[in-house]
Order: structure tokens, then sequence, then C-alpha cells
């Protein structure tokens, strides 16, 4: 390891040898340790761009090297470097990239590569999964096509019976029924999960060595992920490939890797085999992420622990170590030197790169000691049992259907699809029902059904003990309003750009006809409830985190004093760190004002944590409803069961040796019987 | 223990104090970071720096600006003006007493290129100003109301579309004429001409409609007009002030199209496409007094052109073109990354989240 | 295919639902801005009263009729014999139309050729070599030509024609009309008409080419930034080879769509560069109705006009459907 192309100081080749020798010693993952040489070495890669803002470093000194058959998982958060790093590997970063390092593929070195060179390498030696598989392929050619040209761009002079006979075996790898008929449809005819089965198929076609998944499940419903890991681990089994699994979520890594690097920042923080990371990690912001996520196969028994501040922004990460902003362990060293990576466990190969790294070893300091801020779950029944609690929103029987149209020329109408087949539930006050389900479970629908204030198709909406149906004019309509406010997920989109806060909060009170005194007074109330500074009201939404926003979406939620909050996924799109943070403005909310709400989402995890009651959405069905703790300790519908064991749980023992179900036609089946098919 | 006592603790221990809510917490961190003052830059400052660092933009502006101030004191540099024929020169070409030189029937036409330039400028502009509001209105109306009134307003823009709108303007302008004649023309080019624009700013809308803001807002209770005022229409705002800009040139090729054919500017009035017309019948003996009108249309619309294109770079917080000149100003890059942000996107590698 | 043929036919009748509205409206638009009692009002000798109201009224045009008379008997005509109306001199529209057909699709026919191939050859070149000195220099001479107005552009090139035939010292070009009307055998027939047609068919072909070239441009820098490119990428194709193949192939099909309705305008010429170069087709056509007050004249040539936007409109509506798989047929 002598020739590395960089021209870093001295200490930095040391430190490379080091990282080699110590991966070979991860022993203590599920495969043991690493044998005979790697598929690939990276070395002090660093990669940044000239952008409108400024130089950006995505990627500031990253080692890693990848074994055949072994899986390395990165992880990190939005700006962590980790989608930059994979796509250096397979030398597709844009053309203002500027690349320094090493990434050797055997003995060949890919940096400096032209792009003709690199695509003799693509699909045959490295090729790539990406994040979103409804725009991966190209709509306007067959799935048996697009397959077919990753055999013959390779190998030309393939014949066409051959190249048909491969593009069916592959595809029954993928796990694709009826393959031989599937060649001929056109990617829109496939949904989500099964066009990333075809991205998955056209990436092993010519059984790469090296395999990058950048985030493959991420736009996929927690079922459909399940599945596509699966079929990850087959195409790994069927290659022999190394494999680079991306991903945001420490569940997804889990149960899939051997090993696991953490990002941030740019740079490596802490690696180690997954089963140390997960039980030993040594980085403070490792602690925090494992501890800020709600666990979905445990009861909550304590409040959850945010990390403070924002992830950095690559334009402009902080001096010294970038964690230190945010770190509760942070000293004055800490801000001024970023601390190199050092074996935490030698033996293991455990690295992580923290000024406080020995005392946390010595001390064997866990989570709950670095962030020392656990709280009882809040009292929140004290002085009105539930019970007797009065009923503040009840759904009965709510139905919803949309015409089913063609698209483009021939807008045929295709019948009538039912969004919602007949609803109920009802929620208490100071309540939270949890309404939960799959892209196109009819969760939203419901939602914007009960917000809308309008007569359902079929069945009654009881708000506050006004009949929806009842209500004659836009005025009744405003008034109940009042009482009645929405969470949006993405709170980019549920800001408008355009508006400073002051006019942002000021609006609802303003269609309440609110004098304006008030309403000043008002918002300062309104900013100190959220936790944001009342002195920012003049700021616009972009200059705020994404988590500020969202606590800005819930002061004008709250502006005019409702009962009752709908929240439509209002974490999904919030960095893993930052999300405790709104759980916890919201559970105090909740205490504070008596608020029921009405919280729509995916993850079950955090449903877990803050519901009292929940509702499993399954085609427009509530098919399980009760309290929480009975659905996730004792399902009894096969849906929510399969939906259960689908979440991938942040502990690599348990999500190795669980069994996952799946939903099949009303029943239930393990997923073995159908990933070895 | 009060909130003093709290923000005296060291900075360390803060974090265990029990008892606070999350929104406390949050507080407490915001005071504690080092908040330096963010410079703000207000959003129309923003765009106008990055619209002032393109060169072609400049000059664009200055050309606009040039012709501007021709139309306006022009007329004052000669004694001549566009109806009174000097009967001594006929047929003159170019010289230093009559600068463009002269027609047939001995009038200055200098004094008709500046009183045209005039007329173009204000037709071109009244045209533009008028159909931006009217089509932005009509097409975020359109697109906000939805259901039934929205199949009914799109169907009411599809038959208006049908006939192409010059041959419906060629039929109400010809009844221009005289001094007025130019207002009955704005008057022709607005009626049809905002179609069209209305039917891309519904387009545009449609994607606006579905934003979560937009949603909250009808939520809230805000009425409909409000909603199309307060988040639609700004939201547009950029669009809007580019094509206002091109409707600018579309204005003045219509009113150079339409008096070329006889239909819009009539004499005694004058415009650049009626000396066009005028100049075209003799064409081979007075050569200036054709190509001296066009050469002023060709400058004005480039200028145009170039302003137009300028302002698109300047609110595409991805151009290359209008950061291209970074590394000379030092706190420019600032301004690019807040107008990145302020359009929606964050320099960012992922979307870490599912959509 | 029962079921295509049924959608189609659906489609053409709320289309000739919606060209009925329209042409009325224009009916009446034209009957009150337009006043053909004036034709004979100014002659001189003034024609007798009787004579004047006569006339008018023979040929559906009198003022003195209420309009919704007019349009009646309009219509009527219009259904039962396809008879587009009378011009204030009595002859026939049906007949004074379908004479310049021929003329406007002589014009159009190379000019639309030619612009789609050189403007969507250009559009797909620069936006291959975006930000380079090629697609600066072209897309730039494309956004001036983009806004010099057709007149000033047409009134160039004759100029330029004239100063070259002038140089040359014999008639290259010629710059009014179609032909010079002596018929020898095909080839000075052809020979002829080249040396007329060559001018407009230039301006046209500018006029046209740099809106598809700048569209194509943008579509396919569109396209190009696509994930499924990237994957094409990642399989092992080339960055070129992948736009090639999945890029370009995407960017085509807005504008085979624009391509779709500009075909319509084949059959309604181009009223400025007929205008400058005397040609006698629809668009002057419409012109000297409008001039001449020729009110169903003019309502029969927007209405053809409308008819052939919405044949445009079908068959962009084809063109997609037979392009994008995502487009179904049946």
């Amino acid at each position: 390891m002598a020739d590395i192309t960089n021209t870093s100081a001295k200490q930095g080749n040391v430190e490379m040898d080091d990282v080699l020798r110590y991966e070979l010693l991860e022993s203590n993952g599920p495969k043991g340790a690493p044998t005979g040489d790697p598929v690939l070495s990276v070395r002090d890669l660093k990669v940044s761009f000239n952008t409108e803002a400024g130089r950006v470093d995505a990627v500031r000194g990253v080692n890693f090297d990848l074994w055949g058959g072994r899986t390395l998982g990165i992880v990190g958060e939005s700006g962590s470097g980790k989608s930059v790093t994979a796509l250096s590997l397979i030398g597709l970063l844009d053309d203002n990239a500027h690349v320094t390092g090493s990434i050797k593929l055997g003995d060949e070195e890919l940096i400096g590569k032209t792009d003709e060179e690199m695509s003799e390498l693509r699909g045959t030696k490295i090729s790539m999964i990406f994040q979103d598989p409804l725009s991966a392929l190209t709509p306007m050619f067959s799935i048996g096509d697009q397959l077919a040209e990753a055999l013959l761009t390779h190998n030309p002079h393939m014949s066409k019976a051959d190249v048909r006979k491969r593009c069916i075996e592959l595809l029954s790898i993928v796990g694709i029924t009826d393959p031989e008929n599937r060649l001929d449809s056109f990617p829109h005819e496939f949904s989500g999960g099964m066009r990333q089965r075809v991205v998955i198929a056209i990436a092993i076609a010519n059984n790469p060595d090296i395999i990058i998944a950048d985030e493959p499940t991420t736009a996929l419903d927690v079922t459909i992920q399940a599945q596509i890991l699966d079929v990850l681990k087959v195409a790994q089994k069927e290659t022999g490939a190394a494999v680079v699994l991306i991903t945001h979520d420490l569940g997804v890594v889990a149960g899939t890797a051997d090993d696991i690097m953490v990002m941030y920042a740019g740079r490596g923080v802490e690696r180690a085999s997954v089963d140390t990371l997960f039980a030993e990690p040594r980085h403070p912001y490792t602690m925090g992420l494992l501890g800020a996520v709600p666990k979905p196969h445990l009861q909550a028994e304590h409040r959850l622990v945010p990390i403070k501040g924002n992830p950095p922004s690559l334009a402009a990460i902080p001096t010294g170590c970038p964690f230190n902003p945010r770190c509760p362990m942070a000293t004055e060293e800490c801000s001024k030197k970023e601390p190199a990576l050092l074996p935490a466990n030698a033996a293991e190969g455990h690295l992580a790169s923290c000024h406080h790294l020995q005392e946390i070893c010595e001390k064997k300091l866990t989570y709950a000691e670095v962030y020392p801020d656990f709280e009882p779950i809040l009292p929140k029944w004290v002085d009105v049992p539930r019970n007797k609690r009065p009923v503040v929103l009840k759904v009965e029987n709510l139905t919803k259907t949309f015409p089913v149209q063609g698209k483009g020329f021939i807008r045929r109408s295709k019948g009538t699809m039912t969004a919602v087949d007949r609803a109920s539930f009802e929620i208490h006050e100071g309540e939270t029902l949890a309404l939960v389900g799959e892209s196109g479970s009819g969760k939203s629908t419901t939602l914007m059904q009960i917000m809308d204030l309008l007569k359902p198709e079929d069945g009654r909406i009881t708000v506050l003990g006004k009949d929806v149906a009842e209500l004659k004019n836009a005025a009744q309509r405003r008034e109940l309003r009042k009482d009645l406010q929405v969470i949006f997920q993405d709170p980019m989109s549920s800001l408008d750009p355009r508006m400073p806060v002051y006019d942002v909060l000021a609006e609802p009170l303003q269609a309440q006809g609110w004098n304006k005194e008030d309403i000043n007074t008002r918002i300062g109330e309104l900013m100190r409830l959220v936790g944001i500074n009342p002195d920012y009201v003049d700021r616009f939404p972009s200059q705020f985190s994404g988590g500020q926003r969202q606590r800005i979406a819930i002061a004008r939620a709250l502006a005019t004093s409702p009962k009752i909050l709908l929240l439509d996924e209002p974490i999904a799109s919030l960095d893993v760190s930052i999300q405790a943070g709104i759980i916890n403005l919201l559970e105090d909310l909740q205490v504070q004002l008596k608020i029921s709400y009405l919280f729509v989402a995916h993850d079950l995890a955090v449903i877990r944590h803050i519901s009292d009651t929940v509702a499993v959405m399954h085609l427009g069905k509530i098919v399980e409803y009760g309290e929480t703790e009975d659905v996730f300790t004792n399902p009894q519908d096969p849906y929510t069961k399969a939906l259960l064991s689908a979440i991938p749980i942040p502990d690599p023992k348990i999500e190795r040796t669980r069994e996952r179900m799946i939903y099949q036609d009303g029943k239930l089946v393990p997923a073995t019987h159908i990933s070895n098919e | 223990m009060s909130k003093e006592e709290l923000q005296n603790k060291d900075e360390k221990n803060v974090s265990i104090d029990a008892g606070l809510t999350n929104a406390e917490r949050e507080l407490q961190a915001d005071a504690k970071s080092d908040n330096k003052e963010v410079k703000r830059i207000s959003y129309a400052g923003l765009i106008a720096r990055r619209f002032f660092r393109q060169r072609s933009a400049v000059i664009g502006l200055i050309i606009l600006g040039i012709m501007v101030l021709i139309a306006v004191f022009g007329p004052y540099a000669t004694p001549f003006n566009y109806t009174d024929a000097d009967f001594t020169a006929i047929n003159m070409a170019p010289n230093a007493k009559h600068w463009f030189g002269t027609d047939g029937a001995g009038i200055d036409l200098y004094a008709c290129v500046v009183h045209g330039l005039g007329r173009s400028l204000t037709i071109g502009i009244s045209y533009a100003i008028l159909t931006t509001i009217i089509s932005a209105i009509i097409g975020t109306a359109i697109a906000y109301v939805r259901g039934i009134p929205e199949k009914i307003g799109m169907w009411l823009l599809d038959m208006l579309m049908v006939i192409p709108s010059f041959l419906l303007v060629a039929m109400i302008v010809r009844a221009a004429g005289g001094e007025s004649g130019w207002l009955m023309l704005i008057f022709g080019l607005t009626a049809f001409g905002w179609i069209g624009r209305a039917r891309t700013i519904r387009t545009m809308a449609l994607s606006l409609r579905e934003r979560d803001y937009v949603k909250a807002a009808k939520y809230m209770g805000v009425p409909p007009f409000t909603i199309i005022v307060r988040h639609l229409i700004p939201n547009l705002g950029s669009i809007l002030i580019i094509d206002l800009v091109l409707a600018v040139i579309g204005g003045i090729n219509s009113e150079t199209a339409f008096s070329f054919l006889g239909l819009g500017i009539k004499a005694p009035d004058t415009s650049l496409g009626y000396l066009l017309s005028a100049g075209s019948s003799a064409m081979l003996t007075t050569p200036w007094m054709i190509l001296i009108p066009s050469a002023f249309l060709i400058v004005v619309c480039v200028g145009l052109q170039l302003i137009g294109d300028g302002l698109r770079d300047a609110f595409d917080p991805y151009s290359r073109a209008a950061g291209s000149v970074k590394d000379q100003e030092e706190d420019s890059s600032k301004d690019d990354a807040q107008l990145g942000d302020l359009e929606g996107s964050i320099v960012s590698e992922e979307t870490t989240e599912r959509a | 295919m029962a079921r295509f043929v049924w959608y189609v036919t659906k489609r053409i009748l709320s289309y000739i639902v919606m060209i009925f509205v329209a042409t009325s409206l224009t009916f009446f638009l034209a009957s009150s801005f337009m006043n053909p009692r004036s034709n004979f009002e100014q002659r001189t000798p003034r024609p007798p009263q009787e004579s004047i109201e006569e006339n008018l009224y023979r040929t559906n045009l009198n003022d003195k009729t209420p309009v919704i008379e007019r349009y009646q008997v309009w219509v009527t005509n219009l259904f039962t014999k396809f008879d587009l109306g009378m011009t204030p001199t009595g002859d026939n529209v049906n007949r004074e139309m379908s004479s310049k057909f021929m003329a406007s699709i002589e014009l159009m026919t190379p000019a639309t050729i030619l612009s789609v191939v050189i403007g969507v050859s250009l559009g797909v070149y620069t936006a291959q070599r975006q930000y380079q000195w090629q697609d600066r220099f072209l897309s730039g001479v494309a956004s001036v030509l983009l806004v010099i107005p057709t007149v000033v552009m047409a009134i160039l090139i004759v100029f330029a024609a004239i100063e070259i035939n002038a140089r040359a010292g014999s008639r290259i070009f010629y710059v009014t009309d179609l032909s010079s009307g002596d018929t020898g055998n095909f080839f000075t027939w052809l020979i002829d008409f080249l040396q007329h047609i060559i001018l407009p068919t230039i301006v046209l072909t500018i006029v046209s080419s740099v809106g598809y070239h700048l569209s194509q441009r943008t579509y396919l820098l569109d396209e190009m930034h696509a994930d499924y490119v990237r994957t094409a990428r990642a399989k092992g194709l080339t960055r070129k080879k992948a736009i090639r193949k999945h890029a370009l192939r995407v960017s085509l099909i807005p504008t085979a769509v624009s391509v779709a309705f500009s075909l319509a305008g084949i059959f309604t010429g181009a009223v400025m560069t007929e205008k400058v170069f005397a040609i006698h087709g629809l668009g002057e056509y419409f012109i000297n109705c409008i001039n001449n007050n020729n009110i169903h004249g003019a309502v029969a040539v927007a209405a053809f006009s409308g008819a052939m936007t919405l044949v445009g409109a079908l068959l962009a509506d084809l063109f997609a459907a037979a392009l994008d798989p995502r487009i179904k047929m049946s």
C-alpha cells in the first residue's frame, strides 16, 4: 500500500494501512472476518463540487475495502456524502465533480478513467441499483429490451435465443412470475417493487463483482422493502458480488450488512462489523442515531432523546469535529481539530473518530450515559381518565370512490376504485389514533375527506358533535375549521416560500377574522410554544431547517387553538436525528393543550411510540382497530401480522433470526417460501 | 427552576434539566447558539444581483433604456415632425438635415422613426401588461376551482384557441384608424392575446394547486380568491415576469405584422410596422426607408430578448449563466445558496426520505 | 379496435361542436366589425341606393337585415349545400378559396419539412454540447432570429436576393409569386418554380426551425438528466450512447406532437410571407377578404383554419399514442 495518489501528510498513509489491517479483523459479524484480497479498495476518496453555493466538499477522505460475498452498509443522513461515495465508485458523478484519492478494482485504478473506459467496467464489474425505481427505467422500451441491452452492450455477439433465455432466467432470479410473458411489458405496467426487481435483474445480468445499492428501498412500502432486501440477498448469492448498501435507515442494514460505516459530513465516523456497531456504538453520533429512533419491537419506556441541531450543510461544514455543535460530549478540543478514525477495539476492527474515544471505551459509555436525558413517558390521563373524555371525532362507515381513467389519448373510464371502504373509528379528547397503511391504502384519502368538511359519499363524519353533512355554508364550515387543523408531510411544501413566518402564522387567524393586535400577540405565543425564537418572524421558510419548518407548520395549525389535529406523515420527510424532537414536541403539546391527534403514518415504530389506539388500513378497509399495545403484541389480522413482520428492526441479532411473513390473497405465507423459488 | 437560572447554567448540564418541554429546550439551544444576525437580502435584491451579473442582460437593459429615451426625447431633437412634409427635400438619402432621409412626400424619416418607436413600444408594453394580468388571473382561477367550472373554463379556452387569434385580431383592428387607432390595436391584440398564455399559466398552476400550503390555506377557511392572489400568483411570479418581457416582443411583432398588412396603425399616425409597409413599395429607390425602421425593430426586439434571457437565468437557481462570475464577488455565492433555498431546493446530495 | 374507432369518433364529434361554436362567434364578430356597404358607397360614381340594397341583400350581407337572420341563412346554406356564402361582389367563396389551396400547399410543404429536419437536428446537436461554444453560438443566433419580426426578415432576404441578382447580372431569384406563368416543359417549369419558391422557403424555414431548435434542445436537456439515462450508463453504455438511445427517444415525443400541430398549417399558409412575396395563397386571401369587407370569405378562412387546428390536435394525439407506450390505444 505504498502508491497512494494523494498529497496529504504521511500520517494519512499510516492511517490508511491501519484501516486495511483493522478491516481484516472485523471478525465479530455474521460471516466472521473477511478473507483473501479485496475486490475493491477505496483510499482517501475525496469528492468536491463547484456549485452555485461555492465549493461543496461532499466526500472528505473515505477508506474502505470490499470483499466478494460481503455487504458493506453505508449509513448516513442527508448530506453525509454517502450517495456521492457510491456514484464515484461507478464513475457516474456529474462533470463538475472533482475526485481525488484512489479507487482500485483489483490492480486497476478507476479514478481518472474516461467515460468510455469506465463504461467497459460498468455492468460487468460494477453495477448499481438506484433509489427510485419509478424513474429508473426508460418508459419507451420494454422490460425485455432493457434487460437485453445490458447483455448485448458487453456481449454484442450473443444470439437472440441466448439473450432471451438469459433474460427469462434473470427475471426468475429476482422473483418475477411468468417471466416469458413479462418480457414484452413496459415499465409503467409494473408496480414500484416489480420495477426495482427488474433494476436488480439488470444489475446482475453480467455477473458483476460489485453491486452498489443506493437507498434501494427508500421509495418503497415497508412490506415491499422487505421483499426487495430479500431479492438483493438472492442476487448477491447468485453473483458472489460484494454489495454496498447505502441507506439512512439503520433497520435496513441490521439484517443485511456484514460491515457498517457510519458517515457524517463526508467522512466515516465509525466503522465496525454490524453486530459490534449495534451492540457497542462508540461514536456519540452513532449512539444518538440508534437511540433517537423508537424501537418497533419494544414498548416505549421513556421519551425519545433527540440529537439537537441539524445535520450540517456540505457547503458549510463546522470546523473541528463536524459533529461538535450537536454532540453532548463536545469540549473545547472538539471544535478545533477534526479527530482521526482510530481503533476503539483493535481486535474487532472497530474504529471511531472522536476525541473522547478513549474515555468512551474505558468507561464503556453507552447511549444512556452520553445522552443522559431520559424522561418518563408523559402522564396524559392524570386529570381525566381516557374513557371519561368526550369523543371529538367520529367517523362511521366512511366511503370514498374515485373514477378510474386511462391516461392520455383515450381517457376511458375503467369504472371506479374504492379508496376508502366503510371506515369507522373515533377519537377521544387528548387521544392519539394512528391510521397505518401502505401507499394506496386510503389513509390519506380518509384524512382529506375529514378535512373537506363536505357530506361524504356514504357514511358519516362527526366533528365535535356536529355532523359535517349538516353544515350548510362556507361560514359554518369556517367556524368548524377553527377546531380542526392539519399538518402535512413535507414542511418545504406546506409553507409558502414567498411568505415570511409572520404572514404564514397570521393566515389562519385572518381567516377567522382576528384583529391585528390579537394576531401579533398570538404569533408571539405560538412561536414560543413550538420553540422558534419569536424574533424570527420576518424570516422566510427557506431560512429555517427542515425540523424548524415543521415546527412552524405545527404553530400555524395550532394558531386557532384547534381541538383536533390531523397529521399526515408529519415526520416522514425529516432526517432521522431530528424526528425525535418533533415527536417530543407533539407529545408536549398534547399534554399542555389536550388536543386529539389523528396520526397518519407508515412508520410503525413511531406509531407504537406515540399513539394510544391504532387502525390498520389495507385497500381502503380498516382491517384491525384496537389499543396500540394489543395490536403490536397480539395482532389478529393476517395483513397486520405481515406488516409487523416486515418492519426492519434496528438489532441485527433479532433481524437475522426472525421469520418474515408475506400477505398473499388474505393468507400469510412465510417469506422464505417465496424468495427460494 | 426559572428560565434565567437555566440559562446561566453550564452548557453541558442544561440538557439534563428535567421538566422542560421540547419547545423550551429548543428556544434555549437557539439562544445559546452563536446567533450571528443573518445578513438578509430581499428576494428582489437577490434577483437583481444575479441579473446584473450577466453582461448580456445588462446590454439588453441599456438598449431598452436608450430606445425609451429616443422615443421620449427624440422628437425634440429635430425641427421636423412626422406629419409635415418638407417639399424641398423629397426622396432624400440620409444627410445632415434629414438624419434618416425623407420619403417621396418629403416627410422626415427620423421624426417618423422616433414617433413610431414610441408607438410600437407603447403598444408592446401595454399589451404585455394587460395580457399578463388577465391571463394570470384567469389561468390560475381555472386551475384552482377544479371540477365542473374548470371543465367549462377549459372548454371555453379550447374553443377560443380553435380559430387562430391572428385572424380574429385582424378583423377587429382593421377598424383602427386615425390618431386613436393605436388604442384599438391594443384592445384587439389584448382581446385574443391572453388566451394562449392563460392556458400555459393554468398548466403551471396545476402543480401549484397541489402544494400543501395551498391545501393548508383552504383548510383554514381562506376564501378562494384570496388564495389565488396570495399564494398562486406570487409563486408564479418569476414566470409571469419573464413572460411579461417576452410578451412585449410579441406585442411589437404583432403591431409590425398588422400595420404592415395595412390593418393596424394607419396614416396620419405612424409606427415601425407602418413605416415598413410604406417603405416596401419603394424598396429599390429609397432603401433607407425600410432598412432604418427594420434596424430599430431588430435592436429593440433583441434587447428585450436579452433582458428576458437574463431574467430567466436570474430566476433559475440552477442556471450556470447567472453564477459564472462568482469568483469576483466574494459573498455572491451565499446569495446563490439563499436563492437555491428560496426556490425550494437545497444543495443536498440526496433525497433521503420516502416521497 | 371498435372501441378505438368509437373514441376517435367521439373526439371528432366534440371537435365539430367546438368548431361550429367558434365559427359562429367569428361570424358575429366579423359582421359587427366589417362593413360591406361601404364598398358600394365609396364607388365613384356612387351606385343608386336600390342597387346597393339589392346587391347587399342578394349576397346576404345587408346590415339592415338583423344579424340573426343573416346568420340563419348562412348556417342553413352551410349545412344544406355546404355553401360558404358570397363575397360582396357576388362571387362564390367556395370557388375563390379552392383556387388558393394549391399555392399554400406548394409554399408550405417544403418549408415545413425543412424546418423540422433542420430545427430538430440543431436542437439535438446543441443540447449535447450545452455550454460549449457551438451551443452558445447556435442557440444565441436562434434566440435572436426568434424575435425578429417575420416581415423584417422577409424584407432583408428580399434585399439580399435583389443584391445578388444585380451582382450576377441575371435573375437568379424571383421575389414575387410562385411561377412566371409561361409553362414550357416540366424541366423549365421546375427550374422556374425553384427560383420562385426558394426565398419564401428560406424565410419560413428560419422562422419555424428556430422554434423547433430551441424546444428540442430544452426537451433533450430535460431528459438527459433523467434517472433512466443513469441506469443505462450503469449498464455499460457510454454517456453519449445512453443519451442517443434513451433520452433522445423520449425527448422526441413532444416534438412529434408539435410537428403534428404544424402539419395543419400547410393548408392555411403563412399570411406575412405570402404578402411579402405576393403569393396567392389562403393567407393573402384572408387579408384581401378583410380589406374588401368580405365577411363570408373571412369567416370561411377562419373556420377552415379552425378545422385544421383541430385536425392537428387529433394528429398530435395519434402521434403521441403511437410513440409513447404509456398511452394505450385500446
